[in-house]
C-alpha cells in the first residue's frame, strides 16, 4: 500500500540562544499507509507535539522532507500548500482551550467552511453543519450553544467536528483524551475509530498513554529526545520490546490489575536536556547497558524484520 | 491486614457549595474510616467529591461558598470540625498534610525550595530547635525525598515536575505527619516519573509509618498504592472494600464495573471501548433516588424513586438494589 504521509530526515531546531539549539525533532523518518493509524508516544519534552505541528505545516521544518501524497509539503510553494492543506487536519488536546469561548457551535463548526469558501450558500453551510454535528454525536439543539455550556466531551466533539468539516484524509490528533474523564475518553476514542472505518481516514495519534496508544495504533512509534527510538506494529512492541527505553517505558504503566507488577524496573534519572546534546545515544545516560561505543557515535535504525526498527548498540544500531 | 488503632472516621459527611444562583451538592453522605498505617483510595471522575472531601478534612473549603452541613471529621478520636482556626493550624501540616495535584503551581516560585520546607518546619517547631537543627533537618528532608541537599538554595523553576514533586513530598511530610492527603500526587507527571514517585511514596510510607489518602482517577495507581478503596459517584461513595474486594471480589455496583470497562486493557485486543453512557448528572440538580440510575444498564423504576439499599458482605459495601436480596 502506498505511503500517505511519509517524513524523510525531519528536523526542528529552535534557537534558545547564541549558539545554542534544542533539538526537538532530530532526523525523525516516519511512514503511514492510508487508512492506517500511527501512535507516536513519549515522554513530555521528548518532541511529539512538534513533530505533530510540523507535520501539520504549523511550524516551518529546518530540515528534510515532508511527503504528502506524494509532494513535498516542506518546500512546495503557498498555493500549492493550502490546497494540501484542506487534506491535513488537527484534533488538539485541550478541548477547554482550543475553542473560542466567544464562538457559538455553528461558528465553530462553520468556520472551516467559511475560511476555504467551501459553500456560497448560507444554507448549504447550516446543512453541512448539521451533517457533521450528527456525525460526532452532537445533539442539533447545542448548535447555538457556547462552549462553556457543554462538558469536555462534547466540546472535544466539536474539536472533532472542526477537523473534519473539509472531508481532509489525514487527521494529526495531538492527546485528543488526556484531558478527559475515563467515561468519555472511551466515548471519543470509539468514535475515531468509527470514522476511521466509514470515511477511510488515516490517523497520527500523539499521546503518553500506553493503554490508549495500543488500542488505537497499527503502528507504534517511540519517541526519546527528538528521535525515533523503536517503531513497530503494535501488538509486537508490547509483546516484544527490544530498545531499554521501550521497556522500561512498558514496565513503569501501572495496569489496573492486583499483584502483577510490584517489582519493576525503574529507570534512573529524568530525561537529560535537549539543548545541543552531545554525540551517541540520548537515553545512554539513563541506561543500564550502556556500553562506551553508545556514546561515541550516532546509532542508527535497524531493521529487524516485521517492520520493527530499532536504535540500540545491542541490536547492531 | 494487621489490626491498627483507627486514625480518622469520617461519618455522614455533607459539603455543598452555596451561592447566589444554586446550590451545589458536592458530598452526600459520605462515611468511610483509615487505621493507621493504612492507605485508602478516593477514585472517581471529575466532580465526584474527592478533592472537597480532601479539603473538608483539612477544614481548607473556600470560605464564602463552602458549607459542612452534617457529619464529622474524627481524627485520633477529636471532631476537626468543631476545632477553632488556631487549633486547625496546628493540625494542618504537623498531623496531616495534603500534596495537591500540580507541583508546578503548589510552590511559591520567589522562595527558594529550601526555605519552602524550612517554613512548615519553623511554623510547628512545638520543641523549640535552633536554626541549625531546623537547617540539618532539611538537609535530611531532601535526602529522603532523593535531591542533593545542595540544591536547597534554587527556585522552584530550576527544577523538573517529578523533582519539584518530591520537594512538595517533602514539604508534606516535613513534620511527620499520621496523616497524608495525596491529591492526584501524580496525573501531572510522566509514566516512567510516575512509577518512580509512587515508589518513593510507598517507601517512606513504610518507613515513617503514615497513613494515607491516595485520591485518584486512575485504577492503575489504585491496584499499585491502596488497601481499601471508596469508588466516589456524584458525591456518594457507591462501593467501599478492600482492594481486594473492588478488583477481584465478585459483586460490583455497575459504575465501577464501567469505570473497569471503560480503559483500554493492555493484554486483550478488543474493537471497542464500552463507554458508560451519558454524562455526570448536574451536582446543583442531582436526581431522585440512585444518583448513578439514568446511566445504568440495570436501572429500575424502583431504584429511581428511592435511595439504593445497602449491600454488606464482610465489610465490602455496595449501594445498589440489585444486591439487596442476595444480601
Amino acid at each position: 500500500m502506498a505511503n500517505l504521509v511519509e517524513t524523510v530526515d525531519l528536523k526542528k531546531y529552535f534557537k534558545v540562544g547564541k549558539g545554542r539549539y534544542l533539538h526537538a525533532v532530530d532526523g525523525v523518518n516516519l511512514e503511514i499507509s492510508e487508512g492506517k493509524t500511527l501512535g507516536v508516544v513519549g515522554e513530555s519534552g521528548c518532541g511529539k507535539s512538534t513533530l505533530g505541528r510540523l507535520v501539520m505545516g504549523l511550524l516551518p521544518a529546518t530540515s528534510g522532507q515532508i511527503n504528502f501524497e506524494g509532494q513535498d509539503i516542506v518546500t512546495c510553494s503557498r498555493g500549492e500548500f493550502k490546497k494540501v492543506r484542506q487534506k491535513i487536519q488537527m484534533i488538539f488536546q485541550d478541548p477547554y482551550s482550543s475553542l473560542n469561548p466567544r464562538m457559538s457551535i455553528y461558528e465553530l463548526i462553520a468556520e472551516p467552511l467559511i475560511v476555504n469558501k467551501v459553500y456560497h450558500d448560507k444554507a448549504d453551510i447550516l446543512k453541512r453543519v448539521y451533517e457533521l454535528m450528527d456525525t460526532v454525536g452532537l445533539a442539533e439543539r447545542y448548535i447555538n450553544s457556547y462552549p462553556h455550556e457543554l462538558d469536555g466531551g462534547r466540546r472535544q466533539r466539536i474539536g472533532v467536528a472542526r477537523a473534519l468539516a473539509l472531508n481532509p484524509k489525514f487527521i494529526v490528533c495531538d492527546e485528543p483524551v488526556s484531558a478527559l474523564d475515563v467515561s468519555i475518553q472511551a466515548q471519543i476514542l470509539n468514535l475515531l475509530m468509527d470514522m476511521q472505518r466509514d470515511l477511510g481516514l488515516t490517523y497520527m495519534f500523539i499521546t503518553h498513554n500506553l493503554a490508549v496508544v495500543k488500542h488505537i495504533s497499527d503502528t507504534i512509534m517511540v519517541m526519546y529526545l527528538g528521535q525515533c527510538v523503536e517503531s513497530a506494529p503494535a501488538d509486537e512492541l508490547f509483546a516484544n520490546p527490544k530498545h531499554p527505553y521501550t521497556q522500561a517505558l512498558l514496565d513503569s504503566i501501572l495496569k489496573p490489575v492486583l499483584g502483577t507488577n510490584k517489582d519493576r524496573k525503574l529507570i534512573r534519572g529524568e530525561v537529560t536536556s535537549p539543548i545541543n546534546p552531545a554525540v551517541g545515544c540520548r537515553f545512554a545516560k539513563r541506561c543500564e547497558h550502556c556500553r562506551p561505543e553508545c556514546m561515541e557515535r550516532e546509532i542508527n535504525l535497524v531493521d529487524l524484520g516485521g517492520d520493527h526498527k530499532v536504535a540500540c548498540t545491542m541490536c547492531g544500531g | 491486614m494487621e489490626d491498627g488503632k483507627i486514625l480518622l472516621e469520617v461519618k455522614d459527611l455533607e459539603v455543598v457549595y452555596q451561592t447566589d444562583e444554586s446550590t451545589v451538592h458536592a458530598v452526600n453522605h459520605i462515611d468511610f474510616s483509615l487505621k493507621e498505617r493504612e492507605t485508602i483510595g478516593l477514585v472517581g471522575e471529575t466532580g465526584a467529591g474527592k478533592t472537597t472531601t480532601a479539603l473538608t478534612i483539612m477544614r481548607l473549603l473556600p470560605e464564602r461558598t463552602g458549607r459542612i452541613l452534617d457529619g464529622s471529621v474524627l481524627f485520633r478520636g477529636e471532631n476537626l470540625l468543631d476545632k477553632s482556626e488556631a487549633e486547625m493550624r496546628h493540625v494542618r501540616g504537623a498531623d496531616i498534610s495534603i500534596i495537591f495535584q500540580d507541583p508546578m503551581t503548589a510552590l511559591n516560585p520567589a522562595i527558594t525550595v529550601g526555605n519552602q520546607v524550612l517554613e512548615s518546619l519553623e511554623i510547628h517547631n512545638v520543641e523549640k530547635k535552633s536554626k541549625q537543627e531546623l537547617e540539618k533537618r532539611v538537609d535530611a528532608l531532601f535526602n529522603l525525598v532523593g535531591i542533593p541537599a545542595e540544591r536547597k538554595k534554587e527556585y522552584p523553576h530550576q527544577f523538573s515536575g517529578g523533582m519539584k514533586q518530591r520537594i512538595v513530598i517533602a514539604i508534606a511530610l516535613a513534620c511527620q505527619p499520621a496523616l497524608l492527603i495525596a491529591d492526584e500526587p501524580t496525573t501531572a507527571l510522566d509514566v516512567t516519573i510516575q512509577a518512580q514517585v509512587l515508589k518513593l511514596m510507598e517507601n517512606l510510607k513504610e518507613e515513617l509509618g503514615t497513613s494515607m489518602i491516595m485520591i485518584t482517577h486512575d485504577l492503575g495507581v489504585v491496584a499499585e498504592t491502596c488497601d481499601k478503596v471508596a469508588v466516589m459517584y456524584a458525591g456518594e461513595i457507591v462501593e467501599y472494600g478492600t482492594t481486594e474486594d473492588i478488583f477481584t471480589g465478585e459483586a460490583h455496583h455497575p459504575y465501577t464495573t464501567g469505570l473497569f470497562n471503560a480503559i483500554p486493557n493492555l493484554d486483550e485486543k478488543a474493537e471497542r471501548l464500552h463507554p458508560i453512557d451519558g454524562l455526570m448528572p448536574d451536582p446543583t440538580n442531582l436526581p431522585e433516588g440512585c444518583k448513578f440510575s439514568p446511566r445504568c444498564p440495570y436501572c429500575t423504576e424502583e431504584c429511581r424513586s428511592r435511595t439504593p439499599y445497602r449491600y454488606e458482605k464482610n465489610g465490602h459495601r455496595i449501594f445498589c438494589n440489585r444486591f439487596e436480596k442476595e444480601g
